[in-house]
Order: C-alpha cells, then structure tokens, then sequence
C-alpha cells in the first residue's frame, strides 16, 4: 500500500450532504466490476464529504456499450454520477466500435483496480517457464471467446512468441476453457488473479499443470515486475527476450503497453465524467485514499479485490488514455494477427 | 460432507429462510394456476433475483420451482384441470376420487407423495454430485455435442402433439435463438441494424410472452371462475395412511422419476405418465384406474416431484436444461453470475448443496403449507379468472420492464406472447421453441469446437455411441407409448387457418437464408443450415396438413397414419384468445401515454369492470393493493417504473413514473 503516501487535505468546498450518487455499471449484476462497485460502495459513502448515499445502476447489454452509452449521455459532472470501467468498455473504445458513442479518453479516473493473467500449460507438454516444446508441437488450441474483446489479445501475444500452432478455438468463455484443459482438449490456458489462486494453483500443486508466463506488473516508470502471485514466472517481456533473443521494444513494446494498459492496469475502474471539475475529482481520490486506510478494507481487500494495490491519482488518467487509444502501428499489429487467423473482425 | 452441513446451516439463517420461503409462496400460487407453472413463475422473478447476493437468489429461485408440482394438484383434483404440464396423469384418478367426495383423501395423499418424491429427489442429487467430476471430465466437446442435439430432439419429438411439429417447434427455436451476433466472426445476423436484436431478445422476455400468456388468455377465454365447489374436509388421515401403505409405489415411482428428470432433454413432462403407465403394468387388479383408485395419485405425484432433484443433474454439470423452467432457471445463473459445469461440484460446491438444502426444505415447506392451509388454499381456485387476470399482466409487464428498462422488451414479449397463443392452440410445442432457442448459441459453439479438436472422429468414441443408442431407444420407447392415442381430424375446424399459419411460419427461414446469405461462411452456415432444415420439415407438415384436408389415399399406410396424428389441433376459442391478447396491446399504448403505475391501475379496474359492472369495489381495492406492493418493491430494490409521454411533459414524481432522483 505504498502507493498512497501522499497527504490528503479535507476539502470544505465539495460537499454531497442529503444527495444521491448514481453508478452506472455497464454490466450485469453479479460480474466482476459490479462486485468491484459493490465492494467499495458502502467505504464511497462513509468517506466522500456529505456521506451521500450511493446507488449502483446496472445497465448491461450491447457488449458494455449500452450503459456507457447511458453514463455519457444522462451524467452529470457535478459528482453525483461516477461510471464503473473495465477493460471491455476500454477495448470498445481502442478497437473502433463503431456504437460507441462514450469520450472515454477525456473521463478523470478515481481508482483503477489492476489485474493480471497467467499463462500455463499441461506438465506433459513443456517443463515450467519454457515454451521451447509448445513451439514445436503443430497444433496449440487455446481458447477465445471473441475476438471482438480483451481476448484478442491472446492472438497478438502467441504471435510474438511465435507459437506457429496456435489455433483459437472460438467462444469459450475463460471458466469453460478451463475445463476444456483440464479434459485435455486444449493445450494453453490462461485465468487472471483470482482465479489462478483458486482453480490453477492446486493443480500446480497436484504436479498436473506447469507455469508459463505471466502478463507482468507494469510500474508508473513503465518498469515490468514479476507478479507476486507466481514469482518465478517470466513476465511476457522476459519471455519475449528469451525467444526472440532480442529485447522488447519499439513497436511491440508500444503495443504491449497498450495491452498492459487496457488488459491489467485498468482492469477495474471508477470514473467521473469529462468535465468534472478539479475539486470533486480530488474530493474523490481523497475518500479513495482514506478508504485504502481503513482497517476494514484493508482487511477485506485482498479476497474481495485481489492482491494487486489500487491505482489512484493522476497516473490513472495517463493509463486510460494509453488504453483507450491505441496508436496506428498497434492497430496494425493487432489487425496482421487476426488476418493471419482468418478472422474478418478488425480493429479500427 | 463439513460442505453439505454448512450449507444447510446458511440456509437456516433467517435472509435465506425467508427468500426460500418467499419463493416456494409463489412457487405454490403458479402452481395452483392452472397452466401456469415454473416457467412463468421463475420468468416473473428473475428481472428481480439479479440485485440479490447469489445465495439468496439461488435459495428464492428453487424455491419457485420446487412446490409447483405440489401445489398444481388442487385444481388436478378438485376441477379436473392440470395445473401444470406435470400433473396431467393425477387428473385420471384424482377427479373422481374428488367426485365421489373423496378430495381431501387425494390431496393428502398427493402431498405426501410430492413431499417423499421430492426428498427421494433432492437426496439423488447430492450423491450424484459425488460422482459428478469424472462424468463431466468424461464429457469433450463431442460428447456435449451430442448430448446437446439428442436433447433438443428428444424434446421435439415429447413435447409436441405431432413428432414432426415438435421437431419443427424446436428448429424455429434455434432459428430465433441464432438472431443476434455470430459468435465466431462478430458479425450482426438478421438484427436490421438495431442494437437491441444484436443482444438477441433476452431470455424472460422470450419466457413470459411464450408460457404466461397464452396461459392468461386461454383461461379468459375458458371464462368464469377456476372451481366450482370445495369439499375438501374429511379424509385427510386416509389419504396419509395409502401413502405409509404404498411405500414400495413411492420408492419405485421416485427412482423413475429421478432416472427420466435426469435424461437431458426429457425431464417433466412425460414423467408423470410414465409412472402412471408403470403403475397399471405393474398391477394386478386394474379396474378401478381412471374411477378413482388412490394409486393413480400416488404414482405420478411421487414421480413429478422427485423429477426436480434428477433434472438438476443435467442441468448444473452440463449446463442442458431438461424442461423449460430449467432453461429459466439457467437463465438465472448466468444473471447471478454462476457458470454451470465443473464448478458446479468444485469451486462452488457450496452452492450446489444451498441448492440441494433449498429444495429439500422447499418441498417440506410446499407440502406443509398445502395440507396445513388446504381449505384456505383452495379458495384461491375459487377466484374469478377475469380478477387475477389483469393483475398478472401488470405483474408481467413489470417484471418486463425491469429486465432492461427498454420499451422494445415490450414488443418482444408481445411477439412472443403471439407465437405462443398460436403455438399452444394449433398444438405446436412451446417447450422445444424455448429450449431450442436457449441452447442455439451453444449448439453453433460446440459444433465449431468439435470440429476444431475432433473433426468427425467423435462420433466413434465410446460415450457417443452409448448416448446415440440410449437417445434413439427412448425415443422409440416413448413415441410408441405417446402416439397411440384416438385422433380425430374430422373433428377439427378451421383448418386453413392452420394451413396459413404454416405460410407464416415459413417466412422465418426464408428471410433468415435472405439476410445472412451475404455474410462469411463461418457467420451464416450455422443458421442457413438450421433454416434449410426447418424449411424441409415445414413443408413436409404442410403436404401432410394439405392431404389431411383433401383426405388423400397416399396417408392411408403405417408412416403416414403416424405422421397425420395429431397434424391439426385446436384449443379453445382462438378469435375470442386474440381478443384478450390485443387488450394488452391496449396496455401497451395506455403505458405509453400515462407511464405505467396510472396505466396499470387503469388497465385493472377497466379490465374487472368489462367483466363484471358491479365489482368497482374489488377493483378498486385490487389496483390499490397492487400498486403499494409495487411501490414497495421499487422503493426496496431501486426499481422504475415505465415511463409514459406524459411523464416527459410534466415532471412527475417517481410512484407516478417519473424519473428516479
């Protein structure tokens, strides 16, 4: 929790005394990032100045972009209206949907909640942390739900590893190609945090799957550390080294801080929107900070939120803005990979 | 085994208790309706479960669906109506044992029967769920395939009048179901650009409008009140002690109704006849069934219970629903976040067993409440249908509204409402249209990924075979038994009605093979190939209808006898059910206008005054107790309500229909 070092200062003039705060979650109720707004909600109200009662709104629908649609359209930037992000609202935004109607780059992020995802694979097929026998085999399924989302992510990484029998099999949700693994079905497999402590870590421990990979922890510097979760794990940086005998850089280093960005850094997201002004953005963060404080959340966050620090400040704006917009050349990157999987979707 | 008492002891806290026993309330009144049952009862609260924490919600849905089964028996028995498709069989024997003034013998005897059933049920599952990890493990991608395909046909060929209707009921539903965006490529299929089609309808819309009205419109159109007169109070010991006295029927007829629950595809409908046709098999003095012999009771109501307990077997390791309030039920899932599979008996163990608890507990809840408050219960049959009508359509519509918030939810479940007027009264299958439309998307995915890892090598490994050999014998067994019944066309009118409602029907596949012919090959093959299908069947019913009519020489052989059962069917007064159906659609307007809460207190007192000028005082009290149960609800769980035009003029307050805020 270093993150959060510097001081607070009470701010008198923001004040949300007898008001109500709308959060529009663009998603089910029951998901990820409702349950990211369930969690803070109540630590929301006992902090923000006025203690304004907080209700969640849950607009799903049209792949996330009905309700952001919604948010941008019906909120107020006074403070009463905050938007919960995840990476599918981020990657509608940097792939060029073109139903998306929300400003995603100019919206003040509060909090992001990082992630990251593990890569592994059957011990029978590779020794841990080596790809050498993956690469060799002629056929690698792995599972994609569609290439319309985060996961197409997945193609881009194989393709720089250069794992030349990697073949998607489509519409498996990442639960389902879990299952698909374990049958033997597929040979790659990947989960975030929660869900490779859960699932994959005991069948680690049964000597039945090996670690590969991990997406790696991007610090404000753009440093990449280990995730602590699996420490002997390779970052995809490291691996990319060891395989490609050359560092990460240029274009694929662009690229890949853009995945970073949308994939693990702006995992989980809380957001004003654009126009909000500079005090309610800080009278925000700062009942974000005094929450991070709180004996009760610290106690609870790790097995609500996982083990990852909350981003707060304005390192949150710069990541959102490398998630949300995507350069060219990574557009190209992107789109050269699924061309060469035969997919006809493209990234705008 | 420290899971499964955990479980039973979160169950036991009071939150929990009291959704279970919220839900098995209104599990018990759908039941009690006649035709309504789980499906519509799970439709109604699933717009709501979904701002709940899961176990709750879990807790509330089982809840609905167990007593159900229950319950239904009261109109089997005193008015000789089923009051859900389980409870066809009792009617045989309970009506004239009520008759002869022996209701209470029967409901008693009923009720302990569905309450050991749905134990024996319950008690299945959980020892299954031991053994459940090895089974999905054994299931691939080609076993779940074909498990998949036999269901859906296994359903077609059940759950309709005709083999080939049901078969066809069910490729329409995979059609609809294909509506939305290509799960492989992206691509928008037959969504004319809009963003609501490209989510395709959601699945309580499609439930709502396909069970609960034609349900509502087909008893307005059956008229006046559901019974006539109750005697329901001597007897009730008798009826306990043919039950302690037929232990043995009760064991055998639980065990087959866990056993056919548990066939993907199969469970529920067919289950209460064949413990009724087990029961006459195995029997040596059969002169008394269908006059009134208690074990023409015991048998199906043992059986419909414990069904509950084998069909979720198939329902949380593979995710197939065998009837359609487990498609709901999946539905719901999904809503709350749970995947159904391995996790099911891994990580979220600990659901599974509230889920076992729940429906243990909900049928000791259900029976209780029925032999405990038996008269007072069965008063609520004595109910006008024109009163409870309206109340359920605003009931409907509110549920409607708030899956989304989208008006257009309206003109889906208004669609679907009319598919399933026309479906249920020309004697299509609604079941087979809903499980086929909840599984198309799975079918379209396990067919790619079958063919991605096994090519066509799947079909020669082992399981396959085993479930193409059990799939084709049930189906023989079960057809034979189904289709050997009196029918008699000549007694049908309106036949070219039915003739060009195949025309219509048609349209569908045609315009799908239209509009997606233009897309890539990985996008359209799934529903042009579904579409060329269903076009073959269509038009082979509509050759058969044709000669039916013309009463042609080329049916008079083996197939053609078979294949003309049952072609043509009618129920009920259909102008007079159209009729009712479009006094929603008056509904829908007067919503547009006055938003809803006006409009729904509007609708209720116009609706009971049509019927019955002198009853303003109910009405009046109806719309009143409606509308402070709504306004409850949307205080409690930050619901809205419907909109209207004047509500955009004038700002209204939020119990009005303005905007919350």
């Amino acid at each position: 929790m270093s993150l959060f070092s510097f001081v607070s200062i009470g701010n008198a003039d923001v004040n949300f005394a007898g008001k109500t705060v709308t959060w529009v979650v663009p998603f089910k109720e029951g998901g990820g990032t409702s349950r990211f707004a369930r969690f803070i909600q109540p630590f929301l109200k006992k902090y923000l100045p006025g203690n304004p009662d907080v209700q969640i709104m849950h607009i799903p629908g049209g792949g996330a972009i009905k309700g952001s649609n919604y948010f941008e359209k019906n909120a107020k930037a006074d403070g009463t209206f905050i938007f919960g992000c995840s990476t599918s609202v981020i990657v509608n935004v940097a792939t060029g949907n073109p139903l998306v109607k929300y400003n995603l780059s100019e919206y003040r992020p509060v909090v992001l909640l990082p992630q990251n995802t593990h890569w592994f694979t059957r011990s029978d097929l590779a020794e841990p942390h080596d790809l050498s026998k993956i690469k060799e085999r002629k056929l690698v399924l792995y599972a994609l739900k569609t290439p319309a989302s985060a996961d197409l992510f997945h193609i881009w990484i194989y393709e720089k590893l250069g794992i030349k029998g990697a073949k998607p099999i489509p519409g498996l949700s990442s639960s389902g190609g879990y299952q698909a693994f374990l049958r033997g079905e597929i040979h790659l497999s990947s989960h975030g945090a929660a869900n490779y402590v859960k699932k994959v870590k005991p069948e680690i421990e049964k000597g039945k799957v090996v670690d590969l990979m991990t997406l790696g922890i991007i610090g404000a510097d753009g440093s990449v550390s280990r995730n602590p979760l699996a420490p002997n794990a390779p970052t995809f940086p490291e691996m990319y080294e060891k395989v490609n005998g050359k560092k990460l850089e240029g274009d694929d280093l662009e690229a890949y801080y853009a995945i970073g960005a949308a994939w693990s850094q702006a995992s989980k997201a809380m957001m004003l929107p654009a126009g909000a002004s500079d005090e309610i953005v800080k009278a925000y963060r700062d009942a974000a900070i005094k929450m991070t404080n709180d004996p009760e959340f610290k106690a609870k966050a790790v097995k609500a939120l996982g083990p990852f620090p909350l981003i707060i400040g304005e390192e949150a704006g710069e990541i959102i803005k490398k998630a949300a917009v995507f350069s060219d050349t990574t557009k190209k990157q992107l789109n050269a990979a699924l061309k060469k999987h035969k997919f006809t979707y493209r990234v705008q | 085994m420290e899971q499964l008492l955990a479980a039973l002891f979160q169950l036991f806290e009071p939150t929990h208790l009291a959704f279970l026993f919220a839900g098995t309330l209104l599990g018990l009144i759908v039941g009690i309706l006649p035709g309504m049952g789980g499906t519509s009862g799970l439709a109604l609260v699933l717009p709501f479960v979904f701002t709940m924490e899961p176990s709750h919600a879990l807790a509330m849905m089982i809840g609905v669906l167990a007593p159900t089964t229950t319950s239904d028996t009261f109109p089997a028995v005193l008015m000789g109506v089923p009051g859900t498709a389980g409870s066809q069989a009792t009617v045989m024997d309970g009506f004239p044992l009520s008759k002869k003034g022996m209701a209470a013998r029967a409901l008693s005897a009923a009720f302990s029967a569905s309450l050991l059933g749905g134990i024996f049920g319950a008690f299945i599952l959980s020892i299954s769920i031991y053994y459940a990890i090895p089974i999905i493990m054994a299931f691939g991608f080609g076993e779940q395939f074909l498990l998949v395909v036999l269901a859906l046909l296994m359903v077609g060929a059940l759950t309709g009048d005709n083999l080939f209707k049901g078969i066809a009921s069910c490729f329409l539903g995979l059609i609809i179901g294909s509506i939305g965006t290509a799960p492989i490529t992206g691509d928008p299929r037959y969504t004319f650009n809009t963003l609501y089609l490209l989510e395709g309808v959601p699945l309580v819309v499609v439930g709502l409008g396909l069970f609960a009205i034609p349900e509502i419109v087909g008893l307005l159109d059956s008229k006046g009140s559901i019974a006539k007169s109750l005697n329901t109070k001597k007897g009730w010991f008798t009826g306990l002690k043919d039950v302690v006295k037929n232990w043995f029927l009760v064991l055998r007829c639980s065990t087959l109704g866990c056993l056919v629950g548990a066939l993907p595809g199969l469970g529920g409908t067919v289950v209460d006849w064949i413990a009724y046709s087990h029961l006459k098999q195995t029997t040596k003095d059969t002169s008394q069934f269908g006059k009134g012999d208690i074990r023409g009771v015991i048998a199906p109501e043992s059986a419909n219970n414990a069904k509950e307990g084998g069909a979720l077997i198939p329902t949380l390791i593979f995710g197939i629903p065998g009837s359609g309030n487990k498609v709901l039920l999946l539905g719901g899932f999904v809503l709350i976040g749970i995947e159904p599979g391995l996790d099911m008996v891994t990580t979220n163990l600990d659901l599974t067993y509230l889920m076992i608890w729940s429906l243990a507990i909900a049928n000791i809840l259900g029976a209780g409440i029925c032999m405990g408050f038996s008269s007072q219960i069965s008063k609520f049959t004595l109910v006008p249908y024109y009163i409870l009508a309206p109340v359920m359509v605003c009931l409907i519509f509110f549920a409607t509204f708030n899956i989304n918030r989208d008006w257009y939810d309206f003109i889906g479940l208004l669609s679907f409402g009319i598919i399933g007027i026309t479906f249920k009264n020309f004697g299509w299958s609604r079941p087979a249209l809903l499980i086929g439309f909840f599984l198309s998307s799975k079918v379209e995915l396990l067919s790619y990924q079958t063919q991605a890892v096994y090519g066509l090598s799947f079909l020669s490994r082992p399981v396959s075979i085993i479930l193409i050999i059990l799939c084709l014998a049930t189906i023989v067994l079960l057809t034979k038994q189904k289709f050997d019944s009196n029918y008699r066309s000549d007694l049908i009118k309106g036949k070219l009605t039915q003739i060009y409602y195949i025309v219509i029907l048609l349209c569908l596949p045609l315009s799908m093979i239209w509009f997606t012919s233009s897309l890539d090959y990985r996008a359209n093959l799934f529903p042009i190939s579904l579409s060329v299908i269903a076009l073959s069947l269509l038009v082979f019913i509509l050759i058969i209808k044709i000669a039916d009519l013309k009463n042609l020489s080329f049916l008079n052989n083996t197939f053609m006898r078979f294949a003309r059962s049952n072609i043509f069917e009618i129920s009920g007064n259909f102008n007079n059910q159209l009729f009712y159906y479009f006094s929603f659609i008056g509904f829908l307007l007067m919503n547009f206008i006055f938003g809803f809460p006006i409009a729904a207190a509007l609708f209720i007192n116009i609706f009971i005054l049509f019927h019955n000028r002198k009853a303003y005082v109910s009405s009046i009290c109806i719309s009143a107790v409606l509308m402070v149960i709504l306004w409850s609800l949307s205080s409690l769980l930050t619901l809205q309500f419907p909109n209207g035009l004047i509500g955009l003029l004038i700002d209204l307050p939020w119990w009005l229909g303005g905007q919350l805020n």
